[in-house]
């Protein structure tokens, strides 16, 4: 088991020919932002790497990401890599298997000790002991710690496990935390959003597979090959913005003719992601292309970022009601300012005594 | 902390905050100066103070020849920064949305290269006037350290918009985050000093002009 | 799984003007470059289609002004691959499909053909031995 074959080994055994195994690096390299030029690169390294064993602990989650993930798959390049890794744990599709997916687990945590790579999806609640979500009797806590300890890398996906996301959401009654804020020993690949883009998860996923590095990553611990640029400056409808043509509600002329979707809520200037290129759904639209701002999913708290349809130049709060309840306490405030500054006034007036030239002129005898 | 938990306070509790404290500084301060009380004019006016008041608030709008000539860097420098403030503040269409957030009023923004322009000018005007105020002894002398604390928070939101437009120094997210941060600072410190004179400004100058109209001295 | 084309919805991709295409003119400038270099260096180069934030007007910009040339080629491996070359020589639009037949990658490539096409000499190797295998059979 240990000695498990190559990718290229993999693919030949299933009578995958060299021209479309040159068809999968080419798909491979653009899936990872890598220029085309990269395919023969990939395929040499291809060639050489064992299918890495793969665990994956789903924690405070919706399910959203692994749907996300399966959505573009079987059977297509990301099945391939599903065929040229080998996931031995995914709770929520093992979760009929029982203890015996438990046993696997560990066997597999104890076998590739220092191998496999752990992908985690969904916050872990560290509120009162853990008690919010448990697997098997263990809580998401003990879980992550014991699977991370023999982990090669840990590849944090969705904004739960990245930042915490919607579980952490004000006033995070769970106590949620994303996997970086426990984990401090491991290297760590944030593939945020809510969910991520399926062809980012496996392009990351495929660039660890490919290379068995991590690779670049920005301040947030995401590659910046998907992660480096923001929303708003790859946007198609970025010279819009520069135009100053602004929609100004959903589905008018100015949102149909490409306008930017600013006034309108968009959080693309504050969001990186790859949304504008890689576009969803097999590349066909996505949220802005169909008319709908940016929501931000890819960032720490969005969920606390106010309104989604309040433009990022806005408060958060009603400042406007605050205002006027401000105003009525300086209002209060002032005049009892006012008041007392009229007693001191009043109070000088009656202490005034009147001085002659003589009585000055006493004085200085 | 991240930048998104940065910003995020920044628009929330450091905007909430900085609001309450400048809408009661500034109602205090005005109640204040109102409340005061005015001795009752008991003269026969031989002018309309009114008329008086509105003419010297528009003739004090423009500089005195000799004062031009007396000061022209004051002047000019300061004509520049007023106006290009004003033009960043109230015509930028990312600004208009705040307001219309807060207030409900909206109007026509102006082009960003406009904007753009007027911000330039702004912060080199303030530049200006900073290094025309250490130059000179009798300035230097006459500035105490509020008057380079409310320099520099009328300066910082400038220079931080600017960059954060521009994407320059900082990501966006981080860079606007200190953009409203530093326009938090600026109300917070509005009320006690004189950055007040935004608003007491044509008030004084109307009362003033009055209290001549009155006597019917034409200022 | 139901494929976008079973959805009854209709999409209209809006032509207004010059707006509907911001990155088109770029993408020419850029493959003439890439021409020029196969011309005069020999060298083959190919753009990502799928790496670059492309308006819907900018793909019908790029096939209404590259159009169709002469050859047309169907790939089986790992699901279909169509081979375009357009109307300029040398130009090629080649489209990777999955088993499903959805988009994998999309390239515009500049070459004299198109490495897809090329039988891999390993392969050719491997179908020699496998052609001999045949011939023994017959015996």
């Amino acid at each position: 088991m240990s000695k498990r074959p190559t990718v290229a080994e993999h693919l030949a055994r299933q009578g995958v020919s060299r021209r479309a195994f040159l068809k999968f690096c080419a798909a491979t390299a653009s899936m990872m932002a890598l220029p085309p030029g990269m395919a023969p690169a990939i395929a040499e390294a291809l060639g050489q790497r064992r299918r890495p064993a793969v665990i994956w602990l789903s924690f405070q989650e919706c399910t959203g990401c692994t749907e996300s993930l399966t959505r573009s798959h079987s059977p297509t390049i990301e099945s391939l890599i599903f065929d040229v890794i080998s996931l031995d744990y995914h709770h929520t599709l093992q979760a009929a298997a029982g203890d015996a997916a438990e046993h696997h687990r560990e066997r597999v945590q104890e076998e590739f000790a220092g191998e496999y790579l752990l992908i985690v999806d969904g916050s872990i609640p560290i509120a009162d002991g853990g008690v919010y979500s448990t697997i098997a009797g263990m809580t998401n806590l003990q879980m992550l710690e014991e699977s991370a300890k023999g982990a090669a890398a840990i590849v944090a996906v969705g904004s739960c496990a990245a930042f915490g996301g919607i579980p952490k959401a004000n006033p995070n009654p769970t106590g949620a935390v994303s996997v970086a804020d426990i984990i401090k020993d491991k290297p760590i690949i944030n593939v945020s959003g809510c969910p991520p883009i399926p062809v980012v998860i496996t392009g990351v996923l495929a660039h660890y597979l490919t290379f068995g590095t991590i690779p670049e990553l920005d301040k947030l611990g995401r590659p910046t090959a998907f992660y480096g640029e923001t929303i708003h400056d790859r946007c198609y409808r970025r010279p819009f913005y520069d135009q100053g043509k602004f929609a100004k509600s959903f589905d008018d002329a100015g949102a149909r003719n490409g306008w930017c979707l600013y006034e309108l809520g968009c959080k693309g200037p504050t969001t990186y992601n790859a949304c504008a290129t890689t576009k969803w759904n097999e590349g066909t639209s996505w949220p802005v292309e169909s008319g709908h701002g940016c929501l931000g999913c890819s960032e720490p708290d969005f969920w606390d970022a106010g309104s989604f349809y309040k433009a990022v130049s806005m408060p958060i709060s009603d400042l406007g009601k605050l205002g006027l309840a401000a105003a009525a306490a300086g209002a209060v405030a002032g005049v009892a300012v006012g008041l007392h500054n009229r007693h001191v006034k009043a109070g000088a007036k009656a202490a005034h005594k009147p001085l002659t030239a003589d009585e000055l002129e006493g004085d200085k005898s | 902390m991240t930048d998104m938990e940065l910003l995020n306070w920044a628009r929330g509790p450091a905007l909430e905050w900085a609001t309450i404290i400048f809408v009661v500084g500034v109602l205090v301060r005005f109640l204040e100066m109102s409340l005061l009380g005015r001795k009752p004019d008991l003269s026969e006016a031989r002018a309309s103070a009114a008329g008086g008041g509105w003419r010297t608030v528009w003739r004090r709008s423009i500089p005195a020849p000799g004062l031009v000539k007396q000061a022209p860097v004051v002047i000019y420098a300061g004509y520049a920064f007023h106006i290009g403030l004003l033009i960043a503040l109230l015509f930028f269409a990312p600004h208009i949305l705040l307001f219309k957030d807060v207030f409900g009023l909206s109007w026509p923004a102006l082009p960003f290269f406009v904007v753009d322009a007027a911000t330039v000018i702004a912060i080199v005007a303030l530049l200006v006037l900073l290094v025309h105020r250490l130059v000179n002894p009798v300035r230097r002398f006459l500035s105490s350290w509020v008057d380079y604390l409310v320099w520099a928070v009328t300066f910082l939101p400038l220079l931080t918009g600017y960059l954060a437009y521009h994407r320059m120094i900082l990501p966006y997210t981080e860079m606007l985050a200190y953009h409203m941060l530093s326009v938090a600072l600026l109300l917070v410190v509005f009320p006690f000093t004189k950055l007040m004179h935004t608003f007491t400004i044509f008030v004084s100058r109307w009362y003033n002009g009055a209290v001549s109209g009155r006597k019917g001295v034409q200022l | 799984m139901s494929q976008l084309s079973d959805i009854p919805v209709t999409v209209t991709v809006l032509q207004a003007g010059a707006d509907a295409a911001p990155h088109g003119r770029a993408l020419l400038m850029e493959l003439e470059n890439q021409l020029r270099d196969l011309v005069e260096q020999g060298r083959e180069s190919s753009i990502d289609l799928r790496s670059l934030p492309l308006s819907p007007g900018d793909l019908a910009f790029l096939e209404q002004h590259l159009g169709k040339g002469e050859v047309t080629a169907e790939v089986s491996a790992l699901g279909p691959s169509t081979v375009q070359e357009t109307a300029i020589h040398g130009v090629w639009w080649v489209r990777h499909y999955n088993s499903n037949d959805e988009v994998m990658a999309e390239f515009l490539e500049v070459t004299q053909c198109p490495d897809i096409i090329r039988a891999h000499p390993a392969d050719v190797r491997d179908s020699l031995e496998d052609l001999r295998a045949r011939l023994v059979e017959l015996e």
